[in-house]
């Protein structure tokens, strides 16, 4: 039922203006009872908007109140002036008058105070003002019926205020509690968001400091080969050549003995530099190979060009990732195709890269007996530890039976 | 092969620049220029027009592969000037790129060859004088991983080996002394792999290396 009301508004205080005029329809009686009975409906109707315009319904049902007061003179009973008009009979308070108490209510339950202490003492005016008019012609003695009822009327405002001031004291409890709810669940909010975003700030600190240390190692191999190449290799070279020299000269002289001991020195010296230019050779690639500066799809076709198992290679990527992101999918590629040279069994290979939202995708299939998995220790847990450095991922899908496909995910910068 | 040739040397380390000026010159052959870098080394050779220019792949800039588009780019410029690429390091991709549309005198060698002083000299008097060079390195890749892995397992090993060393750009006199065999034998191996692999036979030294780059590299 307080629900319903709550929810139907209109409809509760319809009904609510007709219980008044039913009430108020006992008075409608004699010569002026239309009269009355307009008054009485006018005053019931007050009540309908009270919760959407209180004030204002207020406002005019005090006026007709007062009105009933100026001009309206007590019911039947005392000696009237008569002004030969029904208007003036017809002007009884009415029963329908409650109508004002319940408004009194409602300005002090929706109300601020201030108002509602006015609407108050707009009523407590009406009841004197109501005595003042009234009681003189009941004899002044104030124990008449209708000084009582003037009086019930003053206590009535006064009980009517009270009730509706309770209502709006707990009405107004009930938001300034959920205000402070409301003002601690920000401020909680606020210090999550501020943990949060400490977080994320940190989380990006470390991502381009970890970035920093990528690039920077890469950058060192680099520089490490470019030394070894235009250092030791070249110097190398040199001395392989001196000595290469050395040994034509000696093999061409004939000499005796002596020199034939000299030109085996001679020999051995040069073979020795050979190997170690062949060996440094290897080392200097194995720490960065140089194709590398000319791009990925360079590096990978060389890779496949030297693998035992034919491989087919397809490479589509707009943007070229990073140096050390290219050289994680380089030496990715070559233990991938090395694993399947060893183990695979597999007649052919594939390599396939291609750009996805800004990550370099990168599947390596081959047609063998398949069973790969990542084993502690093995060159898969070996790769997944590298690429998980620069938050890659590596995915296998290997059935025994074959065939396989290891998927490496790695952002485009590290 | 002890004619004196006209050569231009860009090397931009200095200790095999002038190394492989000192030696060639001990040879008997005319360095008319030695130069540091890609840019020196296209003036030299429009200057000198010299018989051969043996380039280093690396050089400044960017130490990539400055050498290998000067040498592309004087091939085009100067057809009659050979050029003898020659590096570190040895990619199959570069070879295939610098053999592309069957040039004559051109080189790729390993810079290790210096160390087989008169080996180099004979490749650098080949390219000169409009032979090819292809380093046995990069052979024996383009062998290894060649899509042609059925045909060639047709071939016994000796002509396994000739294939090789036609590759690498040998005539049949030089593959005869290097197997020491008779240069009849070596025709017959030749006509036998050419066969084989369905190639059509040339006589023409430089026709032949292309088409077994060619053949292998596809």
């Amino acid at each position: 039922m307080l629900g319903w009301q709550r929810s139907h508004p209109w409809q509760a205080d319809g009904l609510l203006a007709l219980l008044l005029v039913a009430i108020s329809s006992g008075q409608w009686q004699g010569k002026y009872a239309a009269g009355i009975a307009a008054v009485s409906v006018l005053l019931a109707a007050t009540v309908v908007p009270r919760r959407r315009y209180p004030v204002a319904a207020f406002a005019v049902a005090i006026i007709i109140g007062a009105t009933q007061v100026a001009v309206g003179v007590q019911p039947a009973g005392g000696a009237r002036p008569d002004f030969g008009l029904p208007l003036s009979a017809s002007l009884q308070p009415t029963m329908a008058d409650v109508a004002i108490l319940v408004l009194l209510y409602t300005v002090a339950a929706y109300r601020p105070r201030r108002v509602s202490l006015v609407a108050l003492a707009a009523c407590l005016a009406g009841a004197v003002a109501a005595i003042a008019r009234w009681a003189p012609a009941h004899g002044a003695h104030p124990g008449g019926p209708l000084f009582a009822a003037a009086a019930g009327l003053g206590g009535a405002a006064l009980t009517a205020w009270v009730l509706g001031d309770s209502v709006a004291y707990r009405y107004r409890r009930a938001y300034y509690a959920s205000l402070e709810e409301r003002a601690a669940r920000l401020e909680a909010e606020r210090d999550a968001q501020a943990r949060i975003a400490q977080a994320a700030e940190r989380a990006r600190e470390l991502q381009e400091r970890r970035a920093r240390v990528v690039d920077e190692s890469a950058a060192r191999l680099r520089r490490i080969e470019r030394d070894l190449h235009d250092g030791a290799q070249v110097r190398l070279a040199a001395l392989a050549m001196t000595l290469g020299e050395i040994k034509e000269g000696l093999d061409a002289a004939h000499g005796v003995d002596e020199s034939a001991r000299t030109r085996m020195l001679a020999a051995a010296a040069h073979r020795n530099a050979k190997e170690t230019l062949a060996e440094l050779r290897d080392l200097a690639r194995g720490i960065h190979p140089p194709v590398l500066d000319r791009g990925l799809g360079a590096a990978l076709a060389t890779l496949a060009e030297t693998s035992m198992v034919p491989v087919g290679l397809e490479v589509g990527i707009a943007e070229r990732p990073s140096p050390a992101i290219e050289a994680m999918a380089y030496f990715c590629a070559a233990e991938l195709l090395a694993n399947v040279a060893k183990h695979s069994g597999a007649s052919r290979a594939a390599v396939r890269v291609r750009g996805q939202d800004g990550r370099i995708v990168m599947t390596v299939t081959d047609d063998g007996s398949g069973g790969a998995r990542l084993a502690p220790g093995g060159g898969l847990a070996g790769l997944l530890e590298r690429v998980q450095t620069v938050d890659g991922r590596l995915g296998i899908d290997s059935p025994a039976g074959g065939p396989t496909a290891i998927t490496i995910e790695l952002p485009g910068h590290a | 092969m002890s004619a004196q040739l006209r050569i231009v040397i860009a090397e931009d380390a200095a200790i095999m620049r002038d190394g492989l000026t000192q030696t060639l010159s001990r040879r008997g052959h005319d360095v008319v220029a030695a130069v540091a870098d890609a840019a020196s080394l296209r003036q030299a050779v429009d200057t000198h027009l010299p018989d051969v220019a043996i380039i280093d792949v690396r050089m400044p800039p960017t130490h990539t592969d400055e050498g290998l588009r000067a040498a592309r780019s004087i091939h085009a410029d100067h057809p009659e000037v050979g050029v003898l690429v020659f590096s570190q390091y040895i990619e199959t991709q570069s070879a295939t790129e610098l053999f592309a549309g069957a040039p004559a005198g051109v080189g790729y060698l390993l810079k290790d060859r210096v160390a087989d002083v008169s080996d180099f000299i004979e490749a650098i008097s080949r390219v000169a004088h409009g032979g090819t060079v292809l380093d046995p390195e990069v052979v024996r890749q383009l062998l290894r991983a060649s899509r042609q892995a059925g045909s060639l397992a047709t071939l016994t090993p000796r002509e396994r080996e000739v294939l090789s060393l036609i590759a690498q750009g040998r005539s049949n006199t030089a593959i005869a002394d290097a197997l020491v065999i008779s240069p009849r034998v070596v025709e017959k191996h030749v006509a036998s792999i050419f066969a084989k692999l369905g190639l059509a036979p040339s006589d023409n030294d430089n026709r032949r290396v292309i088409a077994a780059i060619k053949y292998l590299g596809s």
